[in-house]
């Protein structure tokens, strides 16, 4: 009783739930969640890299968690003070091939390589996903929506890879196929874009 | 120490679930526009050709006849090969008897798995990926038109690893003896749809 006594004044006093937090300046978290996982040139490398995460174990796969969002992160905050750099779309666009490969391959890669295309890669596709137009703090949130992104979509795609290795053999085949499916995306996608040129 | 580190990647996973359920909205804002047209076009090109159709469920077939490693091998060769056949379709390249070869690719891969054929396994390789070509080319010229190409690549890429995969679960009735029966049967109707594709393109058949 005494605790529905509390909370008819707590409903009478509520004002609008204002819940729309896009236009209470958190538009640039949401913008910059949305930017990556709405552009395929970025969600299909993010998913290989994943996958990749995931073929090279457990300790690995966690240790990405971190150091791709953390990539991504040091690639969009960088990019502001960077004059632009054409050349960066080539890496991504190679991205697609590179990645693809190794998870064709799978196994017995590197944590070296592995480290390097993460970094590599992270930091380029951050730099693509930058919006030249915020500075400061917007800048900040909407990188903050970036590294989330990131977050999410190779904590996701790594844990689903993992949980499929640990399975049965099928797993390994399952990924393998994906793999090559990102490769040949990547051919077509790179041959178009060259050929537009 | 495993055991553990799968759990600590499921609970991320979790976690990371609802935040990206929270924060799917309606992405009207983005740049890259044509996204669903080209997906959807290029998801059923392949499909909508009952040529292509039944030549790809025929390599998961074949690949589930000759069992590891042809299985995962055949399944992944096709894919990447018939990108290089997209590219030259892509390039306006023109490649004689296209039709001609998609409707060869249902016959051979079609009675290879009715004769429950079984080649040495880089022999098997080549002849799917030699095909692969021509499918990859019939989808390749067609990316200019599409809404948004990379979209369309990714929807037949998508495709015709999917028929793959069909191909391979049909193949899974191989486990029983009645199985391999259904499956060589399959392989009859992949060999005859080739037929009359092939009957139809050389003027044969009305």
């Amino acid at each position: 009783m005494k605790k529905l006594l509390l909370v008819i004044p707590g409903l009478v006093i509520a004002g609008p739930a204002a819940a729309h937090s896009v236009s209470a300046r958190f538009g640039e978290i949401y913008s910059g969640m949305l930017h990556p996982v709405t552009t395929l040139v970025h969600l299909v490398p993010w998913i290989a890299m994943g996958l990749l995460a995931g073929c090279l174990g457990p300790k690995e796969a966690r240790r990405a968690l971190v150091g791709f969002p953390a990539s991504v992160a040091a690639g969009a905050l960088v990019a502001p003070m960077l004059p632009e750099l054409p050349w960066v779309s080539f890496v991504n666009m190679c991205s697609f091939i590179a990645l693809g490969v190794l998870v064709v391959v799978s196994r017995g890669i590197s944590s070296t390589l592995f480290w390097t295309c993460l970094v590599v890669f992270g930091v380029s596709h951050g730099y693509a996903n930058n919006d030249a137009l915020l500075v400061g703090w917007g800048l900040a949130r909407y990188v903050l929506g970036l590294t989330i992104a990131a977050y999410v979509v190779i904590t996701l795609v790594s844990a689903v890879s993992t949980q499929l290795l640990g399975g049965q053999g099928w797993g390994r085949v399952a990924i393998r196929a994906v793999g090559s499916w990102i490769v040949a995306i990547g051919v077509v996608f790179s041959g178009y874009t060259l050929m537009a040129l | 120490m495993y055991r553990d580190s799968k759990r600590m990647i499921r609970i991320s996973a979790t976690l990371a679930l609802p935040a990206f359920l929270l924060v799917a909205g309606s992405a009207f804002a983005h740049s890259e526009s044509g996204v669903t047209g080209g997906l959807v076009s290029g998801l059923l090109h392949p499909v909508l050709g009952f040529d292509h159709l039944v030549a790809m469920v025929a390599v998961g077939l074949w690949g589930a006849q000759l069992e590891k490693p042809a299985i995962w091998l055949l399944p992944i060769t096709f894919p990447m090969v018939m990108a290089v056949g997209a590219l030259v379709g892509l390039a306006g390249l023109p490649m004689p008897g296209v039709e001609y070869g998609i409707a060869a690719s249902a016959i051979v891969l079609g009675a290879a798995v009715a004769g429950d054929f079984k080649p040495p396994l880089a022999l098997a390789a080549i002849v799917v990926a030699a095909f692969g070509v021509f499918h990859g080319h019939a989808h390749g010229s067609e990316i200019p038109q599409a809404a948004n190409p990379l979209a369309y690549g990714v929807g037949f890429v998508l495709s015709t690893g999917l028929l793959h995969l069909s191909g391979i679960l049909i193949g899974l009735l191989l486990k029983w003896p009645w199985g391999s029966i259904v499956v060589r049967a399959c392989g009859v109707v992949v060999a005859g749809v080739g037929a009359i594709a092939l009957a139809t393109t050389t003027g044969l058949l009305a």
